[in-house]
């Protein structure tokens, strides 16, 4: 293959995500940009109603001096972390009557879904930090460059367990409940309640192996000059996403022929 | 460029495999029209799809330009919740076409008008192989995969498809299925008899359908 009809390639697959994209966008928030806000407002009312409920019961916060920012940082990184999940899981029976253009493979539509999520969740969360910074509710993160790079921790473990997810779903169709039922508890195990660090040894040790707690905590390194997590573990969560990624996208290649 | 390269295809039906290409490699010459011939049941519109990419291979490759149409007179494609402009700009931006340019192209064609702004499965089944007929016109195909030419529309729709058609083939080429002996006359200038798993190879079209009269014959 000549170096030309490669740049060619490229772009063409370029010009194809970027178009599944726009046809996602058009599909998940409906033609009125009330669609879009909905996106917004839907994780802002869960931690709006966990803030009501600790405040009324004259909690503090586990850590640092706000409650909602404490929240927000377990709570969007687990709803970022599930949409992805759950989304990219949905892709290939979404996405059948797509095969029909030759030009799409199905491995685009990942791409696309991936893309539009993560964009979506990326306003998402600057809209809402920069509300409660506006309301003094949060300082504006200590260390940017680890809340970015946490973000796109999220996105590449959201990633590896959408993909290996299809791929399941696609061969055994009852994985879409039992995927449910697993990830249901994720919000107990990951530390959005509680500083995991300030458990007992017993408890982390167990609480280690989830790999939405890592991520959890890199937020929360980010956001706070000191948090100094004795749990957090960056090698882990990007190793398993890694992993999954390429075990997924592999899988995916070898049961394509099986699903059509 | 249409290639198969030692494509194998089959069938499981009630426990019974059908095999439909056994083994074939076959190289689709270049700027011709060609004819897929075949009794019925041989396979032809299952090799269409798998030259449309629509259909995998059990084995083999299948090679194909970018610029090759999806089966015409097939309106699969479209989402039904989604408006028929919606369906068109979501086309012409896959193909890397002038969005704008194809949408005044589809509606000076389809005449669908109005109907255009609403969802597809507002649509009957003429409506949609029109916008279909209309919508692989407007993108610059360089070979027309064709499954049966079916009419569609009214007269006037008819002889104006048919013009367009006919227009296109002056720099496109086109793979086509029929059954009318007339029809492949008019369109094509060279084909391939599919039988038992094997492609025969006619480069003249009279060739081709002596055999496809014989075999219907006997």
């Amino acid at each position: 293959m000549s170096m030309t009809s490669g740049l060619n390639l490229i772009a063409l697959q370029m010009r194809v995500v970027a178009t599944l994209v726009l046809r996602e966008t058009r599909a998940s928030f409906g033609t009125s940009s009330i669609g879009y806000l909905w996106a917004v407002i839907t994780p802002a009312v869960s931690v709006g109603l966990l803030f009501f409920i600790f405040t009324m019961i004259d909690r503090q916060a586990p850590y640092g001096d706000s409650l909602a920012l404490f929240f927000a940082t377990g709570i969007l990184t687990i709803e970022f972390f599930n949409k992805l999940s759950h989304t990219l899981m949905a892709t290939f029976d979404a996405n059948k009557a797509l095969l029909t253009y030759p030009l799409i493979k199905e491995t685009d539509a990942l791409f696309a879904r991936l893309i539009l999520i993560s964009a979506t969740y990326l306003v998402i969360m600057v809209l809402f930090y920069l509300c409660l910074y506006a309301a003094g509710m949060a300082d504006l993160p200590a260390h940017p460059e680890k809340t970015l790079a946490a973000f796109l921790a999220i996105m590449a473990l959201g990633f590896g367990f959408g993909i290996v997810n299809a791929v399941i779903a696609s061969l055994w169709e009852s994985w879409n409940q039992i995927e449910k039922i697993l990830t249901r508890p994720l919000i107990f195990i990951s530390g959005v309640f509680y500083v995991p660090s300030r458990l007992p040894s017993q408890a982390t040790d167990i609480l280690w192996w989830n790999p939405v707690v890592h991520l959890v905590e890199w937020v929360r390194e980010g956001f706070y000059p000191n948090y100094n997590s004795s749990v957090f573990t960056p090698e882990y969560p990007l190793f398993l996403a890694m992993i999954l990624i390429l075990v997924g996208l592999g899988s995916e290649r070898l049961f394509r022929k099986r699903r059509n | 460029m249409l290639e198969l390269k030692n494509v194998v295809k089959s069938y499981k039906m009630k426990g019974v495999r059908k095999r439909i290409l056994n083994d074939v490699s076959f190289q689709f010459p270049e700027g011709r029209n060609v004819a897929i011939m075949g009794k019925n049941g041989a396979g032809k519109s299952t090799l269409m799809r798998l030259l449309a990419g629509i259909e995998q291979p059990d084995r083999g490759r299948v090679l194909r330009d970018t610029r090759t149409s999806w089966p015409m007179g097939f309106s699969g494609g479209f989402n039904g919740s989604m408006t028929g402009l919606e369906n068109v700009r979501f086309v012409a931006r896959l193909y890397g076409q002038d969005t704008e340019a194809v949408i005044d192209y589809v509606k000076n064609f389809t005449d669908l008008g109005d109907s255009l702004r609403l969802p597809i499965k507002t649509y009957s089944s003429g409506m949609k192989a029109r916008l279909a007929f209309g919508l692989s016109m407007a993108i610059d195909f360089n070979c027309y995969l064709i499954d049966e030419i079916t009419a569609v529309g009214d007269k006037s729709f008819r002889l104006r498809s048919k013009e367009v058609f006919q227009d296109k083939l002056s720099h496109a080429s086109v793979v086509m299925i029929s059954h009318s002996i007339s029809t492949i006359r008019e369109y094509c200038d060279c084909g391939v008899f599919l039988k038992d798993g094997d492609l025969y190879y006619f480069s003249d079209i009279e060739d081709l359908i002596c055999v496809y009269q014989d075999e219907m014959g006997a």
